[in-house]
């Protein structure tokens, strides 16, 4: 194995554990969120508009962490380390 | 792959260098746009009867002066025509990545924001903002906040009152510029031919730049109306307790 083939190997392994956390940590904070935005709207459905105000806030702010870990990811596979154009021409078998 | 990650159309001008050229470009076409827009929302008031076109722009302007307003009280009403141009600036620029000048060889074209050097000025916008007008509302007691509730918390307090215009900025970039990126990867993909015997899996793909599309229309949307959001709260925070 050359030493250019272990690197495409271990980036691609860091992109996979990359994108399972971020993954795995937005799923777990959409759903506090939504769960409670529907506790509080049971709760009190004449304040839904404005609650509805801060389930967007909450999930705009939260889902730009996962997308920043993940255009970071996306930045060392595809320019730092150039994974892909190896990859795919050994997947086609050219 | 024909076209580069990140890759922009230097201009070289006299005193700055080389500037990004379809950013530049595209921003004074989404300009334009939108002044025609609001020129032909503004000719329909000539007459007596209220058009559909008013009720929707005017759904809009009420319901973020009714968020300015609420957050920041009465003395956010002089705050209110920039809040909702930059939301509306924002939002067009984040949706104008739909039109495919690029893809025609265009000079311009592709979102704006997906490009650091139009987030960051905005960003820095609402920060310079903040300040001013803390300063001119509480005088030099404005610095006071940093030293909040008290001293040895000024350390923290700076370093989040610079993270600020950086996560405003870095939020919206990445949020659009992710939402370009998969087409590209996508693209990489059907072009890549994949195959599994004579099955060519790679067209398989070529169904999801549909869903991608409507993702980012909301992305974008939900991210004009955040920076706004959080340009109000940090507004009302740097203002202090209405008196």
């Amino acid at each position: 194995m050359t030493s250019q083939a272990l690197v495409a190997a271990f980036t691609l392994l860091a992109f996979g554990l990359i994108v399972t956390g971020v993954a795995f940590g937005s799923a777990i904070g959409d759903g506090i969120v939504a769960s409670k935005a529907v506790e509080a709207i049971a709760r009190q459905p004449e304040a839904r508009p404005n609650i509805f105000v801060f389930l967007f806030l909450g999930v705009g702010v939260l889902e730009a962490f996962p997308i920043i870990g993940l255009g970071l990811a996306f930045y060392m596979l595809l320019v730092v380390v150039g994974v892909p154009s190896g990859l795919y021409a050994s997947l086609a078998g050219h | 792959m024909q076209e580069k990650l990140g890759e922009h159309i230097l201009w070289h001008v006299p005193v700055l260098g080389a500037v990004h050229g379809d950013t530049i470009a595209t921003t004074w076409l989404v300009m334009i746009v939108a002044l025609a827009i609001f020129g032909w929302v503004g000719a329909s008031y000539r007459s007596a009867y209220q058009t559909k076109r008013q009720v929707v722009v005017e759904g809009v302007v009420n319901y973020i002066a009714d968020l300015a307003t609420g957050t920041l009280g009465k003395r956010g009403e002089p705050f209110v025509p920039f809040f909702i141009a930059l939301f509306v600036f924002i939002f067009l620029l984040n949706q104008f990545g739909v039109l495919p000048f690029k893809a025609f060889g265009l000079p311009f074209g592709g979102s704006p924001t997906a490009d650091l050097n139009t987030t960051v000025p905005l960003a820095l916008l609402v920060f310079f903002l903040t300040w001013i007008v803390g300063f001119r509302q509480n005088g030099i007691k404005q610095i006071g906040h940093l030293f909040k509730p008290f001293w040895p918390l000024a350390p923290i307090n700076i370093l989040e009152e610079l993270a600020r215009p950086a996560t405003l900025a870095a939020r919206l970039f990445f949020n659009i510029f992710v939402g370009e990126l998969l087409f590209i990867i996508i693209a990489s993909i059907i072009l890549a031919h994949v195959t599994l015997g004579p099955v060519n899996l790679s067209y398989a793909v070529a169904v999801m730049p549909f869903f991608i599309q409507f993702f980012n229309f909301f992305v974008g949307t939900v991210q004009a109306f955040v920076f706004t959001l959080l340009g109000i709260v940090y507004l009302s925070l740097s203002m202090g307790e209405e008196h």
